[in-house]
């Protein structure tokens, strides 16, 4: 037996401060306001689910007032919802969305079963925030099909645009091909497509050493 | 937070500094281990003193096992670690190298310089050795060139490799490692039974 | 035989076998929800059908377009140079390594820009940065480079600058008005991401 064996205290000493700091790891372990609950495969399925959307003539009853579990939200900045909105939105601008107190209310209105819909100047200013609501797990968050922009030009007949196509997505508006067809003959070789795609070996091995 | 330097927490003109701390906390492990005695690192190999043994399996599991619970409570981002690149073939032949140069000088090349800290001649001479072995590599290098650069396979880990999660190796190196220090306490005290005399 | 040895040997074990309850999910890396909360608010993901001309014209190497949209409307008609990863393959394993490529800009193109912006979102939450959208997708493409209309009298004089690069760009794109169309020299390289980070010293 030599020395260094003989403190077997001191191995506990140093064990245990190894294990109080790793106590105070966890204990001071942030707790996130948000968590995914749907991984990015389900969420990629979730994008065709209709429910998730709100569409325009929807809109009627909201603000005829005649339900009391829906409540839309305008994520445009508090400058332009002052310019109008949609009757009965309420004002939630983008930017103040991560805020705590905001996101502890979207958790109060979803536990209290309220569906919440979201716009923005267009379909697309929504899109995100809704994508992300939807992802942590927020399904009574809904997107306003075609956003306000389409609301403010059909607000006199909401219900009409039930058979219109024009809030929809992913719609091609015109023929590409025949469009973008080279016109008089002239020949465009080289912008088409396919283009040559250089395809990586998808062995692990790295090029280089140190 | 962690690693401060790729996650800018720190500028990149600390890496020197942060070195020379863990140098300086290195060697005086190593000293205080007992390292710097040529004896008790040829002890491993000869059955009757197995602190290099234990001293490194220690610091293995409880590093590995701290990073993993560093990793969860987010100290640290252990996907932005560097990680060695692996060369299968020149690894295996290097090792067997410093096997033979560990047994034969009783140094390994961070506790010779511990060794001639504390002024042991045998330390001083290994050292020499070492800048030579070194010289004599760069000049040959052209020749084991290929062989230095063979069987590359990347920044990889054994996670990588296998698919299994990294908490299970952690176990598994665990369980190995407090194995082998009950193991080595029996194979010490069989071994000293037969010394005549032990002293450092 | 001393007690400590026990004990610590227990200890360790203990603290080995919790890291086994720590993360037992595979599920890739991805960054925090309310990070990705806060860049989906910035409006800096977009890009103007203009900028992405100009960058095909030039023959920019750090553009690259992925088209997002099914793999019939992409063989029918894409912005020159695109890659097509229709929106529900995004994550096959093959069609990540396009992204994360460095010097690289990713430019997510549909019809109009909604998948484009989901694509987005759901790459960001992996991680993937230098990915933008195109606004207005292909439709506002068509309105504004391939069939640009010209400003009224009063408009700007930037509208007016605007609709020259268009009417430039139109007949780069399709030839019209223009009897040499073949001197267009586009030659975009597609390149994917090295999958393993390559050794950078370190020893």
């Amino acid at each position: 037996m030599h020395i260094h064996e003989l403190n077997p205290w001191r191995t506990l000493i140093a064990l245990s401060a190894f294990i109080v700091i790793l106590i105070i790891g966890l204990i001071t372990m942030p707790k996130p306001l948000l968590k995914y609950e749907k991984t990015v495969d389900e969420s990629v399925n979730a994008l065709v689910e209709s429910d998730a959307y709100f569409y325009p003539w929807e809109l009627e009853q909201v603000i005829a007032k005649e339900t009391d579990t829906i409540v839309l939200f305008d994520l445009r900045n508090n400058f332009v919802f002052g310019q109008g909105h949609i009757p009965g939105a309420e004002n939630l601008s983008a930017s103040v969305l991560s805020r705590k107190e905001n996101i502890e209310r979207m958790k109060k209105l979803r536990d209290l079963g309220v569906t919440v819909v979201l716009y923005g100047d267009s379909e697309l200013d929504a899109n995100g925030p809704w994508m992300l609501y939807r992802q942590v797990g927020f399904n009574n968050v809904k997107l306003l099909l075609g956003g306000y922009r389409y609301y403010f030009e059909h607000k006199d007949d909401l219900s009409a645009t039930i058979n219109d196509d024009g809030y929809k997505r992913g719609i091609a508006r015109y023929d590409y091909a025949e469009m973008a067809a080279p016109k008089d003959g002239a020949v465009l070789s080289d912008i088409e497509k396919p283009v040559q795609v250089q395809r990586r070996q998808k062995s692990n091995v790295a090029a280089g050493g140190c | 937070m962690g690693p401060l330097i790729p996650n800018g927490v720190i500028g990149a003109g600390w890496d020197f500094v942060i070195a020379i701390l863990i140098g300086i906390a290195f060697g005086f492990i190593l000293e205080a281990s007992g390292f710097s005695s040529s004896r008790n690192l040829a002890g491993v190999f000869y059955g009757y003193n197995f602190v290099v043994l234990r001293v490194f399996f220690t610091a293995l599991i409880v590093a590995m096992v701290g990073l993993m619970y560093f990793d969860f409570v987010g100290w640290l981002d252990l996907s932005k670690i560097f990680i060695l690149p692996t060369y299968l073939a020149p690894m295996v032949v290097g090792g067997i190298i410093m096997g033979f140069g560990f047994v034969i000088g009783g140094f390994c090349p961070g506790t010779s310089f511990t060794g001639i800290a504390i002024g042991k001649l045998d330390a001083l001479f290994f050292t020499i050795g070492l800048y030579l072995g070194i010289f004599g590599f760069s000049l040959a290098f052209p020749l084991f060139e290929g062989f230095y650069n063979s069987g590359s396979m990347g920044n990889i880990t054994l996670t990588d490799v296998t698919g299994i999660p990294a908490p299970y190796f952690a176990l598994a190196f665990t369980v190995i490692a407090l194995a082998a220090f009950w193991g080595t306490m029996f194979i010490e005290k069989k071994v000293r039974k037969n010394m005549k005399q032990y002293k450092f | 035989m001393n007690k400590n040895y026990i004990i610590l040997t227990i200890l360790m074990l203990v603290l080995a076998v919790g890291t086994l309850f720590l993360r037992m999910s595979n599920e890739p890396k991805q960054i925090d929800p309310e990070e990705l909360l806060q860049e989906i608010i910035q409006p800096t993901r977009y890009v103007t059908t203009d900028q992405v001309a100009k960058m095909i014209i030039q023959g920019d190497p750090s553009l690259m377009l992925i088209d997002v949209r099914s793999t019939d409307e992409y063989i029918e008609y894409t912005l020159p140079g695109a890659v097509n990863i229709p929106l529900e393959d995004l994550l096959v394993e093959d069609n990540l390594l396009y992204l994360g490529i460095p010097g690289k800009k990713v430019v997510f193109v549909s019809n109009d820009d909604i998948k484009a912006d989901q694509a987005w979102v759901l790459t960001k939450r992996l991680g993937y940065g230098s990915t933008y959208v195109l606004k207005g997708g292909i439709n506002c493409w068509m309105q504004t480079i391939i069939d640009p209309q010209q400003p009224e009298e009063t408009a700007a004089a930037t509208d007016f600058e605007t609709y020259s690069f268009r009417k430039g760009a139109q007949m780069y794109f399709t030839g019209a008005g223009s009897d040499d169309g073949g001197s267009n020299q586009v030659n975009v390289q597609v390149q994917r991401r090295q999958k393993s980070n390559v050794a950078a010293g370190g020893c």
